[in-house]
Parts: C-alpha cells; sequence; structure tokens
C-alpha cells in the first residue's frame, strides 16, 4: 500500500505545482476543463459505481446550476454569493425532483428516464425565453471577485477547480466506506436483499441522485464561470452523453476514472481537432473500444499494468520475498 | 381557440402522432424482442432521411428514395446487431452504451457527408398541396393526411403480421419469455437479426417521411429520439397498442399545448411523462418487470 500512497502524494506535488512549470495553455485550456467536467462526471461515478444508476441528466443538472447563477446574477442583478447559492439549490431540488421520478426504474430504464428528462429539460431551456433565455440563453455571467481578482483568472481559477476536483474526490471515496455508502453499494448488488434486512430502497436511491444533483451542480457553477454564458447547447444530447462518455472511458466504477476519462476526453478533443475534423469520430471509437473490450475503463487497464509492473518488480528484486508489500 | 383553430391543431396533433408512431414503433419493437435500448434510433431516422434525399435527388422519384431508405437503413441496423450487439447480448447496459457510442459515430460521420444545411423533398404530386375540409371550410396540406393514412395503415399491417401469422406468434412469444422461444428450438439470433432490422429500416422510412413533413437537418436526431423515448416510457415498452395511443397522446398534448402556452410546453410532455410513470411505473400497456 506504501507504494501506491508514493505515487499519490508525486501526483498531488505535480498537480499542485503544476502552473509554476507547465505551459499556460495546459494550465488554463486543458486541465481547467478536465477538473470541472471531471466533477459533473465524478456526480455520475457515484450514482454508477456505488448506486448502479446510470444517469445521463448529470449535464442538465450542472447545467440547470449554471441558469440558476445566471438567471440570479444577470436577470434580477442579485450578489454573486446569493447566485451561487441558488445555482446548487436549483441543481439539488431538480435531482430530488428527477430521483422521485425514476427511482422506481433501474437499469436500462433508468437511462432512458433520464435522458428524457434531460431532454425535456433542454427543450423547456429552448422554448423559454423568461427564465432560461430561449435560444440564446443567458450572456455575459461573470464569476465572482474577490479581493480585486476574478476567480476565472487563469491561476486563481486552475486551483479553485483543484481545490473543489480534489475535495469531491475525497467526499465521494469517503463516502464509500459509510453506512449511507455501503448501503448503496448492497443496493447495486443486490436491492431486496437489502429491502428485506430493512432498508428503504427508494430513499436511499433519491438520496443519492439528490447528492450527485449537488456534486455536478459544483461542476456546471465552475462551467458556467469558465464559458461566461449559458445555452441550450451546453444541455443538448451531445452535452449530456459526454459526461458519460468520459466516466465510461475513465472507468465508471472509479472516481479517479471521472477526472482521468475527462482529461483524456478534453485532449482528444483539443488535439485531434488539429489534424482531423473528426475527432467527434475518434471520441466516439475510443468510447465503443472501451465499452467492447475493457468495462473497466482506462482506471482498470491502469490498475491492472499497475499490479502486473509491481508483481515483475517484485519478483524480480526479492524472488524469495512474495509477500512483502 | 376557433372552432377551425381547435380542428387544425387537432389534425396537426393526429398527423404528428402518426409520424411519432412510425418512429418509434421500430424503437418498441426492437426493445420489446431484444431488450436493446437503441439510442442510436435517432441516427438510424436522421441517416434515412439524408439518403432519402440523396437518392431522391440523383433519381428524381420521392418513392425511390423512400425505398432506399427503408433498406439501406435496415441493413445498418442488421450490421450494428450482428457486428457489435450480438457479442454482448443480455448485457443490457452494454448494449445501450454501444449504440451511444454508434450514435456519436454516426452523428459526427453524417455532418462531415451532409454538412449542416436543411434539405427539402418534393414528394409527388399525388400527395402534395392542399385539400378542403368540407364542412369547416378550412384548407390543410394533403401530404400530412398521407402520413396519417400511412401510419395507419402500418399499424393495421403489423398488427395483422403479430396477430396472425407464425412470424408474429414467435415475435409476441419472444416478447414473453425469450428463454423458452429459444428452448422451443426456434433460432433466436435469426429472429433478433430480422427484428433489428426491420426496426431499423422502419426508422429510416420515417426519416423520408417525416423529413418530408418539415425538412431534414441535423439534429433532428435527438428530436426524434426523445420522441421515441417518450412515447416507449407513456405507452408501454414492447407494447403495439402501447405506442400508438401514446403517440396520439403525446402528440395532441403537445400541440395543444403549444397552441395554449407555447413556453411551457415542454413542461407538459414533462408532466405527462411524470404521471404516467407514478401511476404506471411499466407504462399504459406495458407489463410490471
Amino acid at each position: 500500500m506504501r507504494k501506491t500512497r508514493l505515487l499519490a502524494a508525486l501526483l498531488l506535488f505535480l498537480l499542485l505545482t503544476f502552473p509554476l512549470w507547465g505551459s499556460a495553455y495546459f494550465v488554463g485550456r486543458i486541465f481547467t476543463p478536465a477538473l470541472f467536467f471531471g466533477i459533473i462526471a465524478l456526480s455520475l461515478s457515484l450514482l454508477a459505481g456505488y448506486g448502479g444508476m446510470v444517469s445521463l441528466a448529470q449535464m442538465t443538472l450542472a447545467g440547470l446550476a449554471g441558469y440558476g447563477y445566471g438567471y440570479l446574477t444577470i436577470t434580477l442583478g442579485q450578489p454573486w454569493w446569493i447566485g451561487i447559492l441558488a445555482g446548487l439549490a436549483v441543481a439539488t431540488l431538480a435531482a430530488l425532483v428527477f430521483g422521485l421520478i425514476a427511482v422506481r426504474s433501474t437499469g436500462i430504464y433508468f437511462l432512458m428516464i433520464t435522458v428524457a428528462l434531460g431532454m425535456v429539460v433542454y427543450a423547456l431551456a429552448n422554448q423559454n425565453r423568461s427564465i432560461f433565455g430561449g435560444h440564446t440563453g443567458i450572456l455575459g455571467i461573470r464569476a465572482p471577485e474577490l479581493f480585486g481578482h476574478s476567480l476565472v483568472e487563469r491561476t486563481i481559477f486552475y486551483y479553485l477547480c483543484l481545490a473543489i476536483g480534489l475535495t469531491t474526490y475525497g467526499f465521494v471515496r469517503y463516502l464509500a466506506g459509510t453506512p449511507f455508502g455501503l448501503a448503496l453499494q448492497a443496493l447495486r448488488d443486490d436491492p431486496r436483499r437489502l429491502s428485506t434486512l430493512g432498508y428503504n430502497v427508494a430513499l436511499h436511491r433519491v438520496a443519492a441522485f439528490t447528492l450527485s444533483g449537488f456534486l455536478a451542480g459544483i461542476g456546471g457553477l465552475l462551467l458556467v464561470w469558465y464559458n461566461g454564458a449559458i445555452s441550450p447547447t451546453t444541455i443538448d444530447l451531445t452535452r449530456l452523453i459526454n459526461i458519460l462518455v468520459i466516466a465510461v472511458i475513465g472507468g465508471l466504477a472509479y472516481a479517479e476514472g471521472a477526472f482521468l476519462g475527462a482529461l483524456v476526453f478534453v485532449l482528444v478533443t483539443n488535439f485531434a481537432s488539429s489534424f482531423t475534423q473528426r475527432f467527434n469520430t475518434v471520441i466516439g471509437l475510443t468510447f465503443l473500444a472501451i465499452v467492447l473490450f475493457s468495462p473497466e475503463g482506462l482506471s482498470g487497464i491502469a490498475l491492472r499494468l499497475w499490479s502486473l509492473l509491481r508483481r515483475t518488480l517484485l519478483a524480480r528484486l526479492a524472488p524469495s520475498r512474495h509477500t512483502g508489500l | 381557440m376557433s372552432w377551425p383553430q381547435f380542428v387544425t391543431v387537432t389534425l396537426n396533433g393526429l398527423t404528428l402522432a402518426a409520424l411519432y408512431f412510425i418512429v418509434a414503433i421500430g424503437f418498441t419493437l426492437i426493445f420489446g424482442v431484444l431488450r436493446v435500448v437503441n439510442l442510436a434510433h435517432g441516427s438510424l431516422y436522421l441517416f434515412g432521411g439524408y439518403l432519402g434525399w440523396s437518392v431522391a435527388d440523383r433519381t428524381g422519384s420521392w418513392v425511390l428514395g423512400a425505398v432506399a431508405a427503408l433498406f439501406v437503413t435496415a441493413l445498418a441496423g442488421l450490421l450494428l446487431q450482428l457486428g457489435l450487439l450480438r457479442r454482448i447480448h443480455g448485457q443490457e447496459l452494454r448494449e445501450a452504451l454501444v449504440t451511444i457510442g454508434v450514435s456519436i459515430v454516426a452523428a459526427d460521420l453524417m455532418l462531415a457527408r451532409w454538412g449542416g444545411f436543411t434539405y427539402d423533398f418534393s414528394p409527388p404530386e399525388v400527395i402534395t398541396g392542399g385539400l378542403r375540409i368540407p364542412l369547416l371550410d378550412i384548407g390543410y396540406p394533403r401530404y400530412r393526411l398521407f402520413v396519417l393514412a400511412f401510419a395507419i395503415a402500418l399499424g393495421l399491417i403489423l398488427w395483422f403480421v403479430l396477430a396472425r401469422t407464425r412470424l408474429g406468434i414467435t415475435v409476441r412469444a419472444a416478447i414473453d419469455d425469450r428463454d423458452m422461444v429459444a428452448a422451443v428450438g426456434i433460432d433466436v439470433q435469426r429472429l433478433f437479426a430480422l427484428m433489428f432490422a426491420v426496426g431499423a429500416g422502419l426508422a429510416g422510412l420515417a426519416g423520408v417521411i417525416g423529413g418530408s413533413v418539415l425538412s431534414i437537418s441535423s439534429g433532428e436526431d435527438a428530436r426524434y429520439l426523445l420522441a421515441s423515448l417518450i412515447v416507449v416510457i407513456v405507452g408501454g415498452m414492447g407494447s403495439l397498442p402501447g405506442t400508438a395511443v401514446a403517440a396520439v397522446l403525446v402528440a395532441l398534448v403537445e400541440q395543444y399545448s403549444l397552441a395554449l402556452f407555447p413556453t411551457y410546453a415542454a413542461i407538459v410532455s414533462f408532466l405527462l411523462m411524470v404521471v404516467v410513470l407514478a401511476l404506471r411505473p411499466q407504462g399504459l400497456f406495458g407489463r410490471p418487470a
């Protein structure tokens, strides 16, 4: 276990010092988006990995937080902290409602209902002018300013996203060991047995979904600050699917996978577009390959490689001590 | 709403229901028999529309375009089933994810081939032009009534096949209990491939028929996927009468609310879905899972 911890510490050190040695482009345009998309995808990993619920509505929830923030700060002219509270409240409440609607279904039915819910919100945002601003959406959204600095200045925003990303990641990892998290995992594996034990299955599902809405909302606020605007395009079907693609590429069952997948996704969309216009085909084919050949995603591949490497190293270096580590 | 306006909106609703039915019935058949949520269904619709337009443009025949769309998308569906889905059969979620992957690639490739333009069809003159409805003295496009008639005919044919033929009995048996159908010696893999081809072909045909009501352009795939999803969720997964009833219900609700309070029409479809799910989670005509 010590080696894993060492690796984690090294990774953390690299991430913390990244703005000092990384190029401005990588800090601002690759890692920062990867972090907030990772947070939104993390809300899906929480649902899918622990609760066995694959939702396509996570981007919708994130987008609703953005709309909430934009509506309060731009349309109503309220200060930013009210916008933040409202945005998170909207995302969490919407998740509660979605959860109440979808919770009686599982598996592909759950997937279908969440995608339908997401697309209904898209249609509403597109048609409604008074709150959602119709097809144009809400423009000119500004991030909060603290001590004369806007939070979206490159380095500040990177550290903000990193801090929130690490916190949410730690929270989701911590949750796995709590009674609630354990109940969720049991519910994923055998809902009937859990309900026999006296657990309220539906309540746990709704609670998990609501929590995931809050997480997605945090990611959504960062996203809307980064973009400075929100429109129905932010929550159209392609964007909803992108979050699933990110989580699946990284490894749906792993919290790390959300961020790893987001990084790969942002890298591919940025760099594949410089030598081919068909970068969506690249992403689609990558996604297909992962689904067909390695359902554990990149995290699964990495873990397998890591244990293979460790075993070979151990065998080479200390052939007499198999039980170390 | 005045009386003629009411009639027009109702007719709009019914003809839209006809279109929804043609799109969603393929989705229902595939879901009912294979338990595959084909999230590439919208892509097949769009592909059929584009392809039908190109063929009609080259040959000058709308009918030929529709026929080409039907067969080529059926072939595409067959390839999707045999090439990708068959090997992971039974893993429902993974199958749904594969269809999502296919829809991403398909959307991108279609954008490359047909671009972001809007394509208009010109159906044969027999079914275009206006029609005056007697007594009410209002005009109505003949093509939309053709769509309605076509959907009714398609529904009757499907009903006949399902209720009266050997194939239909096998399909209904497979919807009820796939394992038992396999156990009595029926080649279910062939049945699955056939159903996927039929469902996909109907989506492609719907692309031409629906594209001729308005037009066809990128983004329509999402719209008709949503329509199929809501119709199938409301009607009950895998039920033919459920799909028909739900198509009418969803389309009428959509058209009336668009006429009455345009900016909140999406909320009404949403509420319809919520009410049905709250009262009957399996859909109006679905069996409890």
